[in-house]
C-alpha cells in the first residue's frame, strides 16, 4: 500500500474527518468509472459512489492493507453495483424502454468513428438483458478487463462458477446481438 | 466478423468514455456523520451509574459508622418494642 493511503487510513481511524476525504478525492474517479457500468443514470452513480465511500469508511477496521485500498474499494463498488441492480431487478417495471430505445437508435459507423459513449450505452443495454450474474461477469470483463480470477476475487465466487457463468452469458449475450441484429445496426457486416 | 467479435470492440470503444465526475467527497462526509453511532449517548449513562456508586458509597459509609456506635445491635432492633403499648 502506498504510504499516504496508509497514513490517510490510520488518520481517518483515528477520526480524522479530512484524512478521509483526501482518500475518497484520490480514488473516486476510479469508482465513478467502475459504477458508471452499472447505471448511467447520473444521479443514481452518484449515489452508489457515495455509497461505496460511506460503506468502506465503517469497515476501514477491516481493511488489513495486504492489497492496494483501490483493490479493496473497487470490491465494495462492485458489490455495490451489483445489489443495485438485483434490487431493480425486483421492480419490474423501468429499464427495459430505454434501453430498447438505445438499441433502436444505433447509426451505421465504422469502429474509429463511432462515439464511446454510445457504444457503452449500446453495450451496456445488450448485457442488462442478461440475468444480473451474467450481466456482472461480462460487465466486469468487458469495460474492466477483469480476468476470470479477478472476478472471482470481487465477488467471492469460485473461479470455476465465473468461467461457467462466462460461457454461458457469452453465448447468451451472442444470441440477444445476432436477434437485434446488430451487426447490421451498426454496419460492420462485412 | 461474428456477435462476440463486435461486443468486444464495442467495448474496446465504449472503455474510452469519459466518466462524470461528481466530487462525493464533502456529501461522502456528512453522510459518515450522519450515520455514525452517537457515543455521546453513553456519556449521561455513565454519569448517571456514577452518581449512584457515589450515593451508594455515602449510604453504606454512613450505615457502617452507626452500626459502630450500636453496642447490641440486635437489642437495640428489637428495644422499642417493649415500651410500645399493646393495648
Amino acid at each position: 500500500m502506498e504510504n499516504t493511503d496508509w497514513s490517510d487510513v490510520a488518520a481517518s481511524l483515528n477520526g480524522d474527518d479530512d484524512a478521509y476525504g483526501r482518500l475518497v478525492r484520490r480514488y473516486e474517479k476510479p469508482i465513478t468509472g467502475l459504477l458508471w457500468r452499472f447505471t448511467r443514470d447520473p444521479a443514481q452513480c452518484e449515489e452508489l459512489v457515495q455509497q461505496v465511500f460511506v460503506d468502506a469508511y465503517f469497515s476501514l477496521k477491516t481493511y488489513r492493507g495486504d492489497a492496494p485500498l483501490l483493490h479493496w474499494l473497487r470490491r465494495i463498488a462492485t458489490r455495490t453495483g451489483y445489489h443495485y441492480w438485483r434490487r431493480k431487478s425486483r421492480q419490474p417495471v423501468e429499464t427495459t424502454l430505454p434501453e430498447a430505445d438505445v438499441l433502436e437508435q444505433i447509426e451505421a459507423a465504422q469502429e474509429e468513428k463511432i462515439d464511446p459513449a454510445e457504444a457503452a450505452a449500446v453495450l451496456q443495454a445488450l448485457l442488462a438483458r442478461l440475468p444480473d450474474d451474467d450481466r456482472l461477469v461480462l460487465t466486469l470483463m468487458y469495460f474492466e478487463e477483469c480476468s476470470t480470477q479477478e472476478v472471482a476475487d470481487r465477488m467471492g465466487w469460485s473461479r470455476a462458477k465465473v468461467k461457467t457463468q462466462a460461457l454461458r452469458a457469452r453465448r447468451k449475450i451472442k444470441e440477444i446481438a445476432e436477434r437485434e441484429h446488430l451487426l447490421e445496426k451498426l454496419g460492420w457486416t462485412l | 466478423m461474428d456477435a462476440l467479435e463486435a461486443l468486444a470492440r464495442l467495448a474496446r470503444k465504449a472503455r474510452e468514455e469519459p466518466i462524470p465526475i461528481f466530487n462525493v467527497a464533502d456529501e461522502v462526509r456528512l453522510r459518515i456523520r450522519s450515520e455514525k453511532p452517537a457515543s455521546l449517548t453513553l456519556i449521561p449513562l455513565g454519569l448517571f451509574g456514577g452518581l449512584s456508586a457515589v450515593a451508594a458509597s455515602v449510604t453504606l459509609f454512613m450505615a457502617i459508622e452507626f452500626w459502630k456506635y450500636m453496642s447490641s445491635p440486635i437489642m437495640e432492633l428489637v428495644a422499642p418494642l417493649p415500651e410500645m403499648r399493646l393495648w
